[in-house]
């Protein structure tokens, strides 16, 4: 039977997959930039001594910067740099001029040795010139981590220095030996940690958002085909007959969402497979289904449910197929938009996800994030999963009670 | 003495909201156990509001409906097991092929397995579909979609079936086989509830007609006496004109 329309089968199956390969892919960048896309940065690192690696060191291990280093065919200046600092190429340059540390060292050994001498008169410093090239599109925040990081570094190889001078110049005077090369100088540990219960604080990859996404609006989108083929029913006479039939109209109703959730659930099934399986072959991560499958079809289930009851409230109070079908999706595409489908929850200002509690969607997207992104369990994504499930039963009763109101029996 | 008849009905009345005129004004329509009704009349008049009412599909604002005894909406579960409703629209699932559409309304109407298979059959039999059961509805022809349409009215054997002009739209050839078969299943014990436009059908089928106007009926009997009593009248369409007018019904209220 299911061969007669197999045009039907596939789109109805085919266009939700299209959308999840589509979107995850077209947001990938959006997402990764927004979680932190790296910087482009030029590094030109003359020096031979422990600042320069120092500094190479920590902006290599910030993780914020894709690095490129002059070669030895591309002889490097500030100046011949400067051409190298555009939107397109680098956003930001760095400049380490040769002999830095030794500078430094130098320049050191002279103060303290100017101050255990009962010198007055500093000599004059030999300056260390770093020089830090800066797109004006370069987001200030880079500029700042970038500007924060060459400070420290060459504060704490100056601090080292000093330490280690001043030693020497004890031990030159003193019978004990005074051993300063365990002292780091690194009395703070700041602590940072993400806050995991806060939904607003996650920031998914877009994969792990665009897969529960587009499943869940895919599912909600039975609400048009649903809600249009209770009204065509109606109107071509079948609802008549159905309705002769010794049964009651809500076992009807639920005849028919039956059918409804197993498309629904195979359709969900499909789109995670998708997320597993294909997204990977076109470059994005593969979607962690996390450790409680139970957990992952109870959301299935309830946003089935929600969707489903959704729907069958629409065909019920909608007077015309054309109503039901404007009205439906439009609808799912607002609480799409508002519970977090199209743009990630965490991008949203503060009004507009406090907002975005009230769409049904977001019960979903909020449970689904706990499952993929947290790897949590059943008994966390159950008050989503009541929530959609209440959501479902309210529409169903709506829908029967929109009928008693039409003073219709059965 | 309701218990008597398959269809009672006792000064039923109907208003739809927003309508100054009752669709039903006091019908009282006695149907007989076992005959071929045909209920006459014109547009407006109330012949499907009365059909949605006794099939339990629309309340009604005052009187007594009894089917086989039992009424309605109280018993509606019951009277929903013997009745059979054949509604004008083609009430079937175009994707599927005759068989299956009325295997599928067979299971619902709870017939299953064998009997049901055997039921199908000698049904298409009846009906001349044997040949074009499997193929889709959707390649079936106005007369052939109707006369599907009725069999799907007919699987669980109902003890009255009601037709909603069943034979509009279709050719002589299907027009003659249904009423045919409806005259058989009379005679095998079926009441029949037939409304339609066309009043020679009624005439040459129905052992008893109402000519109903107004949200009640008018006059009833059998068309042959019927048409005796009223010699000045040629035929019942010419009593029908009589009673009813020749003007046109269709309003807007």
């Amino acid at each position: 039977m299911l061969k007669r329309d197999l045009g039907g089968i596939i789109l109805m199956f085919l266009m939700p997959v299209l959308l999840v390969i589509l979107m995850a892919n077209l947001q990938d960048s959006t997402l990764n930039f927004v979680k932190g896309n790296k910087i482009p940065l030029l590094l030109v690192n003359r020096d031979r001594g422990e600042l320069g690696a120092a500094v190479v060191k920590e902006i290599e291990s910030s993780g914020l910067f894709e690095i490129e280093s002059d070669t030895a065919d591309s002889y490097l200046t500030p100046t011949s740099m400067e051409s190298r600092i555009s939107p397109g190429d680098n956003m930001i340059g760095i400049f380490i001029p040769e002999d830095a540390t030794k500078i430094i060292r130098g320049n050191v050994q002279k103060y303290v040795v100017s101050a255990f001498n009962g010198i007055d008169e500093v000599p004059v410093d030999n300056i260390v010139d770093i020089t830090v090239l800066v797109d004006p599109a370069a987001k200030g925040s880079f500029h700042s981590v970038l500007m924060s990081t060459l400070r420290e570094r060459s504060q704490k190889v100056q601090f080292e220095y000093i330490m280690r001078e001043i030693s020497q110049q004890v031990n030159d005077i003193s019978p004990v030996a005074v051993n300063t090369a365990n002292f780091s100088g690194e009395q703070f540990v700041i602590e940072d940690k993400f806050v995991t219960r806060e939904g607003s604080n996650i920031m998914p990859n877009s994969v792990q958002h665009n897969v529960p996404a587009w499943s869940l609006f895919a599912i909600f989108f039975i609400v048009v085909s649903l809600a249009g083929n209770i009204i065509k029913e109606r109107e071509g006479g079948s609802f008549t007959r159905l309705l002769t039939m010794p049964c009651s109209y809500a076992e009807y109703l639920i005849s028919k969402a039956a059918v409804y959730l197993i498309v629904a659930l195979i359709q969900f099934t499909l789109m995670l497979l998708i997320g597993v399986y294909v997204l990977p072959c076109t470059g994005l991560p593969a979607l962690e289904l996390g450790h409680s499958v139970i957990a992952l079809f109870f959301v299935g289930f309830a946003v089935a449910v929600a969707a489903i009851g959704y729907g069958i409230a629409i065909g019920n109070i909608a007077r015309t197929h054309q109503q039901a079908s404007v009205f439906g999706a439009v609808s799912v595409v607002i609480l799409a938009a508002v519970g977090g489908v199209w743009i990630p929850l965490f991008l949203m200002s503060p009004q507009m996800q406090l907002i975005s509690k009230l769409s049904p969607m977001n019960w979903g997207m909020s449970g689904f994030y706990s499952l993929f992104l947290r790897d949590e369990g059943f008994l966390s994504v159950l008050p989503e999963g009541l929530a959609l499930l209440t959501f479902g039963i309210l529409c169903f009763t709506v829908a029967l009670y929109t009928r008693r109101k039409k003073r219709i029996y059965s | 003495m309701s218990d008597n008849f398959a269809i009672y009905t006792e000064g039923l009345k109907k208003r739809y909201k927003g309508k100054s005129n009752p669709t039903l004004n006091g019908l009282d329509l006695r149907i007989p156990d076992g005959s071929l009704y045909g209920l006459l009349a014109p547009n407006g008049a109330g012949k499907t509001t009365t059909i949605d009412i006794l099939c339990g599909l629309k309340r009604f604002d005052e009187g007594i409906v009894k089917i086989d005894g039992l009424g309605v909406p109280s018993k509606l579960s019951d009277i929903k097991r013997i009745i059979g409703l054949v509604p004008q629209e083609i009430a079937l699932f175009p994707m599927l092929t005759g068989r299956e559409n009325l295997k599928v309304i067979g299971g619902m109407y709870g017939v299953e397995g064998g009997v049901l298979n055997e039921r199908v059959d000698e049904l298409l039999y009846r009906f001349g579909l044997e040949n074009s059961a499997d193929r889709p509805i959707t390649q079936y022809s106005g007369g052939m979609k109707r006369r599907i349409n009725l069999l799907a009215g007919l699987l669980h054997k109902p003890k009255i079936l009601i037709l909603d002009e069943p034979t509009v739209g279709v050719d002589a050839q299907s027009r003659n086989l249904i009423l045919e078969e409806l005259a058989k299943l009379n005679k095998e014990g079926t009441t029949v509830l037939f409304i339609s436009h066309y009043l020679e059908e009624a005439e040459t089928i129905c052992n008893r007609v109402g000519l109903m106007d107004g949200g009640k009926i008018v006059l009833e009997g059998n068309p042959t006496e019927l048409a005796k009593s009223h010699p000045e009248c040629k035929n019942l369409e010419a009593l029908y004109f009589k009673l009813t007018g020749k003007q046109m019904r269709d309003t807007y209220e």
